[in-house]
C-alpha cells in the first residue's frame, strides 16, 4: 500500500531523472564531492589556472609589435633578465626597476607603497581595534562610522582623494604648500602624489585591519587581565605583556592579507594620479599590454608580481608558524 | 559617562584632581578623544564631497579650512543623471553583482557542503589551491582573459566567444575572484549542521543535493546572507577587471567605476558632479554597512582568521 | 509485506569493519531490537537498512524488493533519530509533512494524515509550534509522528530515546510499544539500553564486533544466551563469570568445585577449560535455599559490600581462603567476586561469613577460549546417574 503510493508518484517524473538522481545517490562520499566540486573547478580552471599558465608561458615568447601575431619567437627567460637589469626599460612607459628613481620605476613603487601602507594601516587599525574593544554607548555606530570606508568603492575613494588635493579648489593643498611639505600641484609630483595614495589606503582599509585584530582582542580570554592586575600590572603593563602577544597571530595575518592587496595596488592610482606619475607593477602590466601590445614583457611583469606576493606570503607564513609555536 | 558629567562643569582643576587620583579616568579621556579622531578621520572625507557637490560648480575655488558649502545647490544631484547616464551606469553594477552573487552562492554551496560535510581524498591542498586563486593578483590573469574575451584565443579552430563588452567578461573573473572566501564562509556553517538533520531529509525523501538546498541551506541563512553581502559589496568596489573588460559606454555594461571616470575624463571641471556622483554611488553601500554590519564583521573575520 | 532480510552485508571502512556479513530475517510486523555496546555495529546495520550507508558487501530486501542500492527515499522507510533531528526552521505541521510534500501529495490527503498522526502521538493543537519552543519528548512526538505520516513499510528508530530524562523515557517505552501494537509494522529499534530492549522487543538481536551474537526473543537471550558475550550483556546486573578446568567430577576453580559428569556434555573432556555463568539471582544464601530444588555444594563466602536497592539487595561476595575485601569492583575480571542478589528481609551484613549455593538448573558453562555456551543447566534430564550422584554428594556434605 504505502510502497505502491509512493512508488507511483515516483513513476510520473520520467525514467531519466530517476536514474539520474540513482546514479547520484549511489556515488560514494569522494566521488560525489567531486561531482559537486567539477563546476567550481571549471570555473576557476577557465579564469584562474589557464590564465596563471598562460600568462607564465606568454612571459618566455619575444614581444611582436608588428604583424598580427601577438607573440615572437621563444625567448626564454629572457624577459626577465631584460627587466631585472634594466635592459628593458627604455621600451616601457616607465621603467621596470631602476634603483635612482625610486619613484619612478614599478618595483620600487610598489614596494615603498606596500611597506608604508601595510605599517600605517596596523597601526591605525590597532588603534581603532582597541577603540571599538570598549564597551561604549553608540559602539554599534562607531563601527559601523569605521567600516563605511572599508566598503567604499576603489573608483569613489579616488575620486575622493582627487578632489581632496585638487589644486583648484581642495583646502589641504595651500597649506600644505607653504609648511614645504607639498609641492604646487601635488598630483602630477610622484613623492607627493605617493603619500596622497599611502593615505587614501590606509583611510580606506585600515577597517580591515581593525576588524581582524578586534576578533583576536575579544577571542583574548578575560581573566588572563584579572591575573595581570592581581600580580600588579599597570594597564600598559597589560598590554605589552598580555594583550600584545595573544593578538600577535592576528595582527600578521591582517598583515598578510592588506600585503596582498596592496602589492597589486591599480585602481586608485589609476583613479587619483594615474598610472604615470606612480607606476606600480600592476599599471605597468596594463599600460605594456594594452598602449604599446608587449605581451611578452607584460606578462614576464605580471608573472613576477605574482612571484613576489607568493614570496611575501611564505615569509608571512614561517613568522606566523614562528609566533605560533614561540607563544 | 562620569566624565561627562565632571568637565560639563567646566571645573578643569578639579578633573585634574581626580584624574591624578584616578588613572581610570584618564584612560577614559584618552579613549574618548582618539574615538573621537577616528570618527572625523573616516567621515570627514565624505563631509567633503558633501561640501563639494552642494556649492554651485562656479563658486568652487579654494576653501578655508573648515570648509562650508559656498552656496547651496541640490540640483547638482538631479545633474549627477543627466551629464551622464549615472543611473545606467548603477544599474549596470547592480546586474553584475547580483547576478556574480546568485552564481557564487550556487557554486559555492555546492563546494561548501563539499568541503564541510565531506570527507575525501585531497580535501586539504584542494581547499587551498581554491583558497589561493583570491590571492593572486588580478594582472596575472588579465592578458589571456583578455584576448580570450575579445574573441583572440581559438581552439581546434573556434575562436571564443567575443564577451568584451558583455556581463559575462565581468561576471566570470568576479565569480573565480570572490567565490573562494564564499567557500570557506558556507563550508563552515554547512558543516554545522548536524548529520541527523540531512539523515532525515534524506529519509523523508530529499536527494543528497535536495537535502543541500531544503535543509541545510535554510538553516545555514546567516552564513548564506554573510556570503552573499560580501560578494555583493566585493563586485561594487572591484575596480580591476571592471575597469578593462568593458570600453566604458553604459550601454556596454561598463559599471560605475566607467561613470565615475566619466566625469574625471569628459567634464574635468564639475566638481560638483564628481562630488555627488560620489555621493550618490556610495549610498547602496553604506545603507548595506548599516543594515549587514554584524554580517559584514563575521565574515571578513571568519575569512581571515582561517590559518 | 514489511518483512526485512538482510544477507551477508558487510560494511568496511580504510580501516576498521564496522558490520561483518550480518545476516538477519525480521517478519513483517515484528519488533525486533539491535543492542549492543556503542561501537558495536548496530547503527551502521541500521543506516544500511535505510540507505544511508551503502554496504561494502550483501543484500538488503525489504518488502520483497532489493533496495541494496535504492536512495533512503526509495526504500519506504521512516526513522526516527537519537537527536530527534527536527528541521528547526519549519513549524510542527511543515516537519511531519515534509515527506509528504515532497512527493506532492494532495492538500486534502496531507491534511487527513497530518491529524490522524499527531492524533496518534497526543500532538493536538501543537501543530503551528516551533521545535524549539516545545519540550524534548513532544519533540520526539514530533519526530515520531513524522514517521508515522508516511505510512512506511517499516520504521527505524535509531536510538530514539537515549536523549530522553530517565522518566519520560520509560514512559515513552510504553508508549512505543501502545503505538506498535497499533499500527502493527516492522519496527527495528537500536538501542545500547539491554533493558529497553528486553522490555519492547518481539526478538532482540545482540551485535558486537560488527557481528551478529544472538538473535532471540528477549527471555531467550536472557535463559539461553548463545554466548559469554550475550551473557554477560544482557541482564543487569551482569551475570556471574568464574573460570575452571574440567575435571572427572565436574569443573574446579580456584576457590570452589562444582560437581557434574562431564561425560553428559558433548565436546566436553577432562582438563578443558570451561568458564561458570551464574546470574546474581541464582546465587542463594545457604540458609533458605529451601526453594531451590538442586543446589550446588556450599561455597563458604565472606560478604564485602552491601547495596540495598530496595525491591532486592545486592550482596557482593568474596570467595576463596583470602577473602580479602577487594577493590576491584568488575565481577568479570575479579576471580574472588561473587554477585547475589537477596531478598530486601533478609539480616545479612557487610563483612559476614556465610555459604552460599548457585542453582544447579540454572548455571551455564561457556568454553572459555571460544566463548560459545556449552549447556544452561547441570541438570542433565536425560541420565538419573550422574543427577543421583551430584544429590549424595550434596547431602553428605550436609
Amino acid at each position: 500500500m504505502a510502497t505502491t503510493d509512493e512508488g507511483i508518484r515516483d513513476s510520473e517524473r520520467s525514467g531519466a531523472y530517476v536514474s539520474a538522481v540513482r546514479w547520484m545517490e549511489n556515488l560514494s562520499d569522494p566521488q560525489f564531492a567531486y561531482l559537486l566540486l567539477t563546476p567550481v573547478l571549471l570555473l576557476l580552471g577557465l579564469i584562474a589556472f589557464w590564465p596563471l599558465l598562460s600568462t607564465f608561458r606568454m612571459s618566455l615568447f619575444a614581444d611582436n609589435l608588428v604583424g598580427s601575431a601577438a607573440l615572437g619567437e621563444f625567448v626564454g627567460l629572457e624577459n626577465y633578465v631584460a627587466l631585472l637589469t634594466g635592459e628593458r626599460d627604455a621600451l616601457l612607459v616607465r621603467p621596470f626597476l631602476d634603483p635612482s628613481t625610486p619613484f619612478r620605476s614599478a618595483l620600487t613603487v610598489t614596494l615603498i607603497f606596500t611597506l608604508f601602507s601595510v605599517f600605517f594601516e596596523t597601526v591605525v587599525g590597532f588603534a581603532q581595534a582597541l577603540v571599538l574593544d570598549q564597551d561604549f554607548r553608540g559602539r554599534r555606530w562607531v563601527r559601523v562610522a569605521i567600516i563605511i570606508p572599508w566598503a567604499v568603492p576603489i573608483v569613489i575613494q579616488g575620486m575622493i582623494f582627487f578632489l581632496l588635493f585638487q589644486p583648484n579648489i581642495g583646502f589641504l593643498v595651500d597649506p600644505l604648500q607653504n609648511w614645504g611639505i607639498f609641492s604646487a600641484t601635488p598630483l602630477s609630483n610622484p613623492v607627493d602624489s605617493m603619500i596622497i595614495l599611502i593615505v587614501a589606503d590606509v583611510w580606506k582599509t585600515s577597517a580591515f585591519m581593525a576588524l581582524i585584530i578586534l576578533a583576536g582582542l575579544q577571542s583574548v580570554d578575560r581573566s588572563l587581565y584579572d591575573v595581570g592586575r592581581v600580580a600588579g600590572a599597570s594597564k600598559y603593563q597589560q598590554f605589552k605583556m598580555i594583550t600584545l602577544p595573544l593578538v600577535l597571530p592576528s595582527v600578521l595575518v591582517a598583515m598578510l592579507f592588506r600585503t596582498i592587496g596592496a602589492m597589486r595596488i591599480y585602481g586608485l592610482i589609476e583613479t587619483v594620479v594615474g598610472c604615470n606619475t606612480v607606476p606600480s607593477l600592476s599599471c605597468l602590466v596594463v599600460t605594456t599590454f594594452r598602449g604599446s601590445r608587449m605581451y611578452g614583457t607584460s606578462a614576464a611583469v605580471a608573472f613576477i608580481t605574482a612571484g613576489l606576493i607568493g614570496l611575501v606570503v611564505s615569509v608571512y607564513i614561517v613568522k606566523y608558524a614562528d609566533t605560533e609555536t614561540g607563544a | 559617562m562620569a566624565t561627562e558629567s565632571d568637565s560639563s562643569q567646566g571645573a578643569f582643576s578639579r578633573w585634574v584632581d581626580s584624574a591624578i587620583e584616578s588613572p581610570e579616568k584618564v584612560y577614559r579621556a584618552m579613549f574618548y578623544v582618539v574615538m573621537l579622531f577616528f570618527l572625523f578621520t573616516t567621515l570627514f572625507p565624505f563631509y567633503w564631497l558633501l561640501v563639494l557637490a552642494l556649492t554651485p560648480n562656479e563658486a568652487i575655488t579654494s576653501f578655508g579650512f573648515p570648509p562650508v558649502p559656498n552656496g547651496f545647490n541640490p540640483e547638482a544631484f538631479v545633474n549627477v543623471f543627466t551629464t551622464v547616464p549615472f543611473h545606467v551606469y548603477m544599474f549596470n553594477s547592480f546586474v553584475l553583482g547580483i547576478a556574480t552573487t546568485a552564481v557564487v552562492l550556487v557554486l559555492a554551496s555546492l563546494a561548501g557542503y563539499v568541503f564541510g560535510r565531506l570527507d575525501f581524498p585531497g580535501k586539504g591542498p584542494l581547499m587551498l589551491l581554491i583558497l589561493a586563486v583570491s590571492y593572486f593578483p588580478p594582472a596575472a590573469f588579465i592578458i589571456p582573459l583578455f584576448r580570450l574575451f575579445t574573441g583572440n584565443i581559438s581552439l581546434l579552430g573556434v575562436s571564443s566567444p567575443n564577451l568584451f563588452n558583455t556581463p559575462f567578461s565581468m561576471v566570470l573573473p568576479f565569480s573565480a575572484l570572490f567565490m573562494p572566501l564564499s567557500i570557506f564562509i558556507l563550508s563552515t556553517f554547512y558543516g554545522q549542521i548536524p548529520d541527523g538533520l540531512e539523515d532525515a531529509a534524506r529519509i523523508e525523501g530529499t536527494t543528497r543535493l535536495g537535502a543541500l538546498f531544503r535543509v541545510i541551506m535554510p538553516l545555514s541563512a546567516p552564513g548564506v546572507a554573510t556570503a552573499g553581502v560580501l560578494t555583493f559589496i566585493s563586485v561594487y568596489n572591484e575596480f580591476f577587471f571592471s575597469f578593462l573588460m568593458t570600453s566604458g559606454e553604459a550601454n556596454n555594461w561598463a559599471p560605475i567605476v566607467w561613470g565615475i571616470l566619466s566625469y574625471q575624463g569628459q567634464y574635468t571641471q564639475l566638481y560638483n558632479l564628481m562630488a555627488a556622483a560620489s555621493i550618490v554611488g556610495v549610498l547602496p553601500v553604506a545603507i548595506l554597512v548599516v543594515v549587514a554590519q554584524e554580517k559584514i564583521v563575521s565574515g571578513l573575520t571568519a575569512g581571515a582568521l582561517k590559518e | 509485506m514489511g518483512k526485512v532480510i538482510l544477507e551477508d552485508v558487510t560494511k568496511r571502512y580504510a580501516d576498521v569493519t564496522a558490520v561483518d556479513k550480518m545476516n538477519l530475517e525480521i517478519e513483517d510486523g515484528e519488533f525486533v531490537t539491535l543492542v549492543g555496546p556503542s561501537g558495536c555495529g548496530k547503527s551502521t546495520t541500521l543506516e544500511t537498512i535505510a540507505g544511508l550507508t551503502i554496504p561494502t558487501d550483501g543484500k538488503i530486501t525489504i518488502a520483497d524488493r532489493e533496495v541494496t542500492n535504492l536512495p533512503p527515499k526509495d526504500r519506504g522507510i521512516a526513522m526516527v533519530f537519537q537527536n530527534i533531528a527536527l528541521f528547526p526552521h519549519m513549524d510542527v505541521y511543515d516537519n511531519i509533512s515534509f515527506g509528504l510534500r515532497l512527493r506532492d501529495y494532495p492538500k486534502e490527503e496531507i491534511d487527513r494524515r497530518v491529524d490522524r498522526a499527531s492524533d496518534i502521538v497526543q500532538l493536538e493543537g501543537m501543530l503551528d509550534r516551533m521545535p524549539d519552543e516545545m519540550s524534548g519528548g513532544q519533540r520526539q512526538r514530533v519526530a515520531i509522528a513524522r514517521a508515522i505520516v508516511r505510512e512506511p513499510e517499516v520504521f527505524l528508530m535509531d536510538e530514539p530515546l537515549a536523549n530522553l530524562d530517565a522518566k519520560l523515557r520509560v514512559h515513552m517505552r510504553t508508549e512505543l510499544q501502545r503505538l506498535h501494537k497499533e499500527l502493527d509494522t516492522t519496527i527495528i529499534y537500536v538501542t545500547h539500553d539491554q533493558a529497553e530492549a528486553m522490555t519492547m522487543s518481539d526478538r532482540i538481536a545482540v551485535i558486537d564486533g560488527g557481528e551478529l551474537q544472538q538473535i532471540a526473543p528477549p527471555l531467550v537471550c536472557y535463559n539461553e544466551p548463545a554466548n559469554l558475550f550475550v551473557a554477560g550483556f544482557i541482564g543487569s546486573p551482569s551475570m556471574n563469570f568464574v573460570e575452571g578446568e574440567v575435571t572427572s567430577t565436574g569443573l574446579s576453580t580456584p576457590n570452589f568445585d562444582v560437581e557434574f559428569d562431564p561425560g553428559q556434555l558433548s565436546g566436553v573432556a577432562e582438563g578443558d577449560h570451561l568458564t561458570l555463568g551464574v546470574r546474581p539471582e541464582d546465587v542463594y544464601l545457604r540458609q533458605g535455599s529451601e526453594g531451590v530444588a538442586n543446589p550446588t555444594q556450599s561455597i563458604p563466602a565472606r560478604t564485602d559490600v552491601l547495596e540495598p536497592m530496595g525491591d532486592e539487595i545486592f550482596v557482593y561476595l568474596l570467595t576463596g581462603d583470602a577473602a580479602e575485601p577487594s577493590m576491584e569492583a568488575d565481577p568479570e575480571t575479579s576471580k574472588n567476586q561473587l554477585l547475589m542478589s537477596v531478598s530486601p528481609d533478609s539480616d545479612i551484613e557487610a563483612e559476614q561469613d556465610v555459604e552460599v549455593v548457585l542453582d544447579r538448573e540454572r548455571v551455564h558453562l561457556f568454553d572459555t577460549e571460544t566463548g560459545d555456551a556449552i549447556s544452561h543447566t547441570l541438570e542433565f534430564p536425560a541420565t538419573e546417574a550422574g543427577a543421583a550422584e551430584t544429590e549424595t554428594e550434596a547431602e553428605g556434605d550436609d
